[in-house]
């Protein structure tokens, strides 16, 4: 897929960025040439944030310049870059939730008439913003009520109502089905043909193979690689990230299930309906699925944060349904949500309180108390099992890395050596080192005899791990594959509603 | 190691508590020149006033009830509650215990004990029925506490104007307590046993926050309540006792009131002061630490008792002292601190990426 050489539409040229401790960027020469898709690729903590950041105005780099279409440029602020062209779609979506689609698309450059704002002249502009760009959505649906993948349409649809030209997407695919994902790349493939541009930050290797022409990778703050996507593979662009070699795709070893430890019999609650399922000790059971069709909310309610409408959970025998979340934790429970932000850690406090938590009644304290000593040398012990990369226990657990916040988390819940774990998207944003360390412990900690429920909308992750593998499909379970009928096609068919019985698929 | 003491030292300078503090003092100063005052005159009064030989008792009592108040303040928003209820708590616990002393009829040391008791009952029980409201209503803790004090001080209020007043009195104020039912109070200063609790109470406060499992799960409620919701920490429960707590408190302070002089439950007298505000306000400054809610507790106490001094002498209006505790509130809400590089421009960051900022200054 070459391109003629075209002029450069944005130029990093010896950008520089230094945080206390770390050098974010150093000397990073980035060029993008118009109607190219460009991924820029790296762990995370590689640079690529902060380097998206400079460009897009947020930040204020210490050395280097920047150019845009020829011109040298800086910005102070985000809608200087705007006003530039660019324009970027978060990870987290910058929507209101609550407004139409329509009056997302147009906030702060809203068409007017009258002083006020024209509804029908914002209905009809995301009418042909869409039809143009083949991103149908309907303009008056409430942002609240859309998927994610059109949510993200909304999203791209605001960057071109103000005229951007160069789109820079951060982690855009972390939430969609593998067809939403070819969805957004044909998009993104038809955006670039008619000469804009596209910056693509990820850490996926797969679509950065299938959707993109160039690939800049940085490690260390540095750019280690620049390469041609049609010239290269994923080992190659693996091995430049981590500066290794790297197994991807490893499928491990099936476990050896023994006793039934986890026997969910036709529950219902919010977004479930009539779920059954068995976790054997020894056993990893994986539920495949697109974000949103009941896994985050199954998974709460066996945790005890969601209250059961119907059906029967036993752990071990014991009928936990009712009960609270203490009290299945203490019956052997242990569980890592899927947002280690919001759910699964208190970014404000320290490393040691973080690892302390679900512990701080049990193995820690004696008759209420919880001397601070305990709670450190508790930290020291997971800090050093699970090597967790923390400067002391006491810095605040914001200041961990995703891919180490996520091993405290999951060394936390490791350390309760519960009958039964609860795992959730373990290696969502996680880099590509850390994800072998974290399913090599999820497989260890099956092979010590634990029942392992994995939630992932990561196929190769599911294939990896799982030695069975269930579907959630708008609530439902739809098809459940063993370890070897679980090829991706299949999956990715059920993930999206297509559940067919599983049939011997030939390559 | 350089690495983790020197953002220490630069972290508590530029805190935004310190530059709230050091921003309303120049800034009062200013106000100070404008009216034609010397500044420096008058803090002098106010650190003379407040804690000189004349002034010190008075800045003790008056800070037992600032620090009882703010104790009860801090308490639930450690774990991210507010309670707006504090003066109807209060004042419930003042005539709860106002009632005890007057009818009692044990011996007099016991009676004060349990007026004590009853104070903090009332004043808790009271305080459980906003947590109630929340838990089981649905309706915000905020506005529930806040509501619910308006109808405890009409009824105190009521109660020392018609049943209990006292004969023969111009003043809405019930009788005075027995003959020794008081709290016995440090040589002849107005400063009673009455700071000695509150003082205990901080110290359990500050056990529980840093040695006991509870108070660390009243830590990580407040950090992230959804964390400590998914880790089995009961919401519910914990509003239930921290309301209560929070309630014994200020019902505490109530008593405390009425046991030391002028040994009589007057209407008016408990709220007046504002109390509960400077409390809300030492507890804010602090973050609810318990250390730094008694250090806060006791500035706002030399800032009051000094106020007066400085009127006094200077003839500066005191109100300048509640000038100076709202911008030291504005300032704080703003979380605005000194820059990393004095003569760097820097646009305002979140609180996660100061550990960064902090090296780099």
């Amino acid at each position: 897929m070459t391109r003629p050489p075209v002029d450069p539409t944005v130029e990093l040229r010896g950008i520089t960025k230094r945080f206390p401790g770390t050098l974010a960027n150093d000397a990073v020469d980035l060029t993008v040439r118009r109607g190219e898709i460009h991924a820029l690729m790296g762990e995370n903590g590689a640079g690529k944030s902060t380097l998206m950041s400079i460009l897009y105005g947020m930040e204020r780099a210490d050395a280097g310049s920047i150019r845009i279409d020829g011109r040298e440029v800086t910005f102070g602020d985000p809608s200087a870059a705007m006003a530039a062209g660019l324009g970027m779609v978060h990870q987290s979506f910058k929507l209101f939730d609550s407004l139409t689609v329509a009056e997302n698309v147009v906030y702060a450059a809203e068409p007017r008439r009258f002083g006020l704002l024209d509804r029908a002249a914002a209905r009809r502009r995301v009418r042909e913003l869409a039809e143009e760009h083949g991103l149908a959505v309907d303009p008056d649906a409430r942002v609240g009520d859309l998927p994610v993948g059109l949510r993200q349409r909304v999203e791209i649809l605001k960057l071109l109502h103000r005229g951007a030209r160069t789109l820079i997407l951060d982690e855009p695919t972390a939430v969609l089905t593998p067809a939403e994902a070819d969805a957004l790349f044909a998009v993104l493939k038809s955006l670039a043909a008619q000469g804009r541009t596209v910056i693509l930050v990820t850490h996926k290797l797969r679509e950065v193979l299938e959707g993109s022409d160039n690939v800049t990778v940085l490690r260390d703050g540095r750019v280690v690689a620049r390469l041609v996507t049609a010239d290269t593979s994923a080992d190659e662009i693996a091995s430049a990230m981590t500066g290794r070699a790297v197994d991807l795709d490893r499928v491990h070893a099936p476990g050896t299930p023994g006793d039934a430890v986890l026997e969910v019999t036709s529950l219902t609650t919010d977004a479930v309906h009539d779920v059954g399922l068995t976790v054997h000790a020894g056993e990893i059971v994986g539920i495949a699925g697109v974000a949103g069709n009941g896994q985050s909310e199954l998974v709460e309610a066996l945790a005890g944060l969601r209250p059961v409408a119907s059906g029967r959970v036993t752990l071990k025998g014991r009928d936990i349904t009712h009960v609270s979340a203490t009290e299945r934790r203490a019956q052997g429970l242990a569980y890592v949500p899927e947002d280690r932000h919001a759910v699964g850690t208190a970014p404000a406090a320290s490393v040691a309180d973080n690892l302390a938590m679900g512990h701080h009644r049990t193995s820690l304290s004696a008759k209420g108390l919880l001397p601070p000593a305990t709670v450190r040398t508790h930290a020291g012990r997971l800090i050093e099992r699970f090597g967790i990369k923390a400067a002391t226990p006491e810095v605040p657990a914001s200041a961990l890395s995703g891919g180490n916040l996520q091993k405290l988390l999951i060394g936390r819940e490791l350390a309760h050596e519960a009958p039964l774990l609860l795992v959730e998207q373990p290696t969502r944003g996680v880099d590509i080192g850390a994800i072998q360390n974290i399913h090599d412990q999820i497989v260890a900690y099956r092979d010590a005899g634990h029942a392992v429920l994995l939630v992932s909308a990561e196929l190769s992750e599911i294939r990896g791990l799982a030695d069975r593998v269930l579907v959630m499909y708008e609530g439902r379970v739809t098809a459940t594959y063993t370890k070897d009928e679980a090829d991706e096609q299949a999956l990715g068919l059920a993930m999206a509603g297509g559940a067919v019985a599983p049939t011997e698929a030939v390559d | 190691m350089t690495h983790t003491q020197i953002p220490r030292i630069s972290g508590v300078l530029r805190s935004p508590i310190t530059f709230s503090v050091l921003a309303g003092l120049v800034i009062g100063a200013l106000f100070l020149v404008g009216t034609g005052a010397d500044p420096f005159t008058a803090y002098g009064a106010v650190l003379t006033g407040s804690l000189g030989a004349d002034g010190i008792g008075s800045t003790l009592s008056t800070g037992t009830s600032v620090l009882g108040m703010a104790l009860a303040l801090a308490i639930p928003l450690r774990a991210g509650l507010i309670n707006l209820g504090g003066d109807g708590q209060m004042v419930l616990g003042g005539i709860t215990a106002a009632v005890t002393g007057l009818y009692s009829p044990l011996p007099a040391p016991l009676t004060v004990a349990l007026a004590l008791l009853a104070g903090m009952a009332a004043g808790a029980a009271y305080a459980a029925l906003a947590a109630l409201c929340e838990n089981s209503l649905g309706v915000p803790l905020l506005v529930s506490s806040l509501l619910l004090s308006y109808p405890a001080v009409s009824l105190a209020s009521y109660l020392a104007r018609y049943p209990l007043k006292e004969p023969g009195s111009s003043l809405p104020q019930t009788r005075a307590m027995p003959n020794g039912v008081a709290l016995p109070a440090f040589g002849d200063s107005t400063v009673t046993i009455g700071l000695l609790l509150v003082v205990l109470a901080a110290a359990a406060y500050w056990f529980t926050d840093k040695r006991t499992a509870f108070g660390y799960e009243i830590r990580m409620t407040g950090l992230n309540s959804r964390f400590a919701a998914y880790a089995g920490v009961e919401r519910r429960g914990l509003t239930l006792k921290l309301m209560s707590v929070s309630g014994a408190l200020a019902g505490l302070v109530g008593a405390i009131g009425v046991l030391s002089f002028p040994y009589r439950f007057v209407d008016g007298s408990l709220t007046a002061p504002g109390y509960t505000w400077t409390g809300l306000t030492a507890a804010l400054l602090a973050a609810a630490a318990p250390l730094g809610t008694v250090v806060a507790s006791f500035f706002f106490a030399v800032l009051a008792v000094g106020g007066l001094a400085m009127e006094r002498t200077t003839e500066v209006p005191r109100e300048l002292t509640q000038v100076l505790q709202a911008i030291v509130i504005v300032f704080l809400a703003a979380r605005l601190r000194f820059p990393s590089g004095w003569f760097r421009r820097r646009s305002q960051t979140t609180s996660q990426e100061s550990p960064q900022e902090i090296g780099a200054a």
